[in-house]
């Protein structure tokens, strides 16, 4: 055991660089899914015909082992190709279910008592959102983001594959020289990551859930 | 306010309402009761535009309603629902003035009004402005939703069940307090219940509807006394 962490501390500088790269795939993809998935979601609780279909095709994407739908994206033009751009593309296509579908399911399960009594008393459309439908349903989609990074955090790490760095590189390196120290040094701060982010994004909607009650 | 020959049908069901006529005087406590799917709360959800007539007209201070922007109507009349249907992540005070918040009212006369309002329900201000709705019974919550339907001193005020969800004892407390709220405010209230005898302690004039008609208008003795039919007259026997 001790043998691991002098390997470890060898190797900090090198795993701490994976780590800053791994990061800012699961960073920047996650941030773009909400940019995109929760107005999404608030539009599809609008227009609940379409809500099936959309949910449906985030869910098949899901589906695409994410090895796979890294190699479908090599080829394309603008999102695909060899760097960190055709990961960040996956990671969000990836990211998208989870947030989508609690803000949708979120949205949809504020009180209607709550929300007829907004309306009735005279809130506008956007009044409904911001003071009454985003708060009460932010635990949810809070939970949403929450399955949404630590999923991202595992997935990013097969970004190594298509060239985008990150902790996979040192598992792939790893894998291909036997060396399991080596895939230790990707796969533990991958995983203390994971539990990190899932610790303080639950904090954060048991925090919010208190008060929204 | 009144309505004129309203119909209104949802999907392709039978219409909820057919040839709907009903007025309310101004100041005058106006009580819709009939068996369920009668078309009770229908009728109310028309008044605020939370639904559109198919048919016919309603309207509130001699204006057509669907001739009225509906954000800004609805700012005119009070609404209140079963349970109160409070913001559960806002205070009391929050709650009681969200109306003079969405009319633009300064923080001041807000908080003043707030003040008026709870010690006209009887709940003392600097108990319970902070509290969250979770932190009241259900009786209090209640008394929440009708200051908040008052707040800017609507001239119409809808009811919808506004005491159905209380025991009893909370119930008949709440409607003596209304009977001294009716006095003192002097408004027009359209309400529905399911319970004939609040209907008849507390309104001025009951409306009986059966399949989306109005059966009869009267007072409460009119009804009690000379029912339209066996129908009326099975629902008002004591």
């Amino acid at each position: 055991m001790s043998g691991i962490a002098s390997y470890f501390w060898e190797r900090r500088s090198e795993i701490a660089a994976h780590t800053g790269e791994h990061l800012v795939l699961v960073v920047l993809s996650t941030l773009a899914a909400v940019a995109i998935g929760i107005p999404l979601g608030v539009a599809l609780t609008r227009r609940p015909r379409l809500a099936r279909p959309v949910l449906g095709l985030a869910g098949i994407v899901q589906t695409i082992p994410s090895l796979a739908l890294f190699g479908f994206l090599i080829p394309l033009p603008f999102l695909g190709g060899i760097g960190p751009r055709t990961a960040i593309v996956a990671l969000i296509l990836y990211a998208l279910l989870p947030i989508l579908r609690n803000t949708y399911s979120g949205i949809r399960s504020v009180d209607p008592a709550v929300v007829e009594s907004a309306v009735g008393l005279g809130m506008t459309a956007r009044q409904r959102l911001w003071w009454v439908e985003v708060p009460l349903s932010l635990p949810v989609v809070l939970g949403g983001v929450r399955i949404a990074i630590v999923v991202s955090i595992g997935i990013a790490t097969i970004a190594a594959a298509v060239g985008a760095g990150g902790l996979g590189v040192l598992i792939y390196r790893g894998i291909a020289t036997v060396d399991n120290r080596l895939i230790l040094a990707g796969a533990v701060p991958a995983a203390l990551l994971a539990v990190l982010c899932d610790g303080l994004l639950g904090w954060a909607e048991r925090r919010w859930s208190g008060i929204a009650r | 306010m009144e309505f004129r020959d309203v119909r209104k049908r949802f999907g392709s069901g039978a219409p909820v309402l057919d040839g709907f006529t009903l007025s309310v005087k101004s100041g005058e406590t106006m009580a819709l009761i009939g068996p369920s799917g009668s078309g009770k709360t229908t009728a109310l959800r028309l008044v605020n535009r939370l639904i559109a007539a198919d048919a016919g007209e309603v309207r509130v201070e001699g204006r057509d309603v669907s001739s009225e922007e509906p954000v800004g109507l609805r700012r005119r009349i009070g609404y209140v629902i079963q349970e109160g249907g409070l913001l559960p992540h806002w205070d009391v005070e929050r709650n009681v003035t969200i109306v003079p918040r969405l009319l633009g009212w300064p923080p001041e006369r807000r908080r003043a009004r707030a003040e008026e309002l709870l010690a006209m329900v009887n709940l003392p201000f600097r108990e319970f402005a902070p509290r969250r709705p979770r932190e009241l019974s259900g009786g209090q919550r209640q008394r929440v939703g009708v200051a908040r339907a008052l707040a800017a001193d609507p001239p119409l005020v809808l009811m919808d069940e506004p005491f159905g969800a209380l025991d009893p004892i909370a119930r008949r407390a709440l409607q003596q307090e209304f009977l001294s709220w009716k006095r003192q405010l002097g408004k027009a209230v359209l309400f529905v219940t399911h319970d004939i005898p609040e209907a008849f302690r507390l309104a001025d004039r009951v409306a009986v509807l059966r399949a989306g008609k109005v059966i009869q208008v009267g007072s409460p003795r009119e009804i009690a006394d000379s029912p339209a039919d066996d129908f009326v007259r099975e629902l008002a026997r004591p």
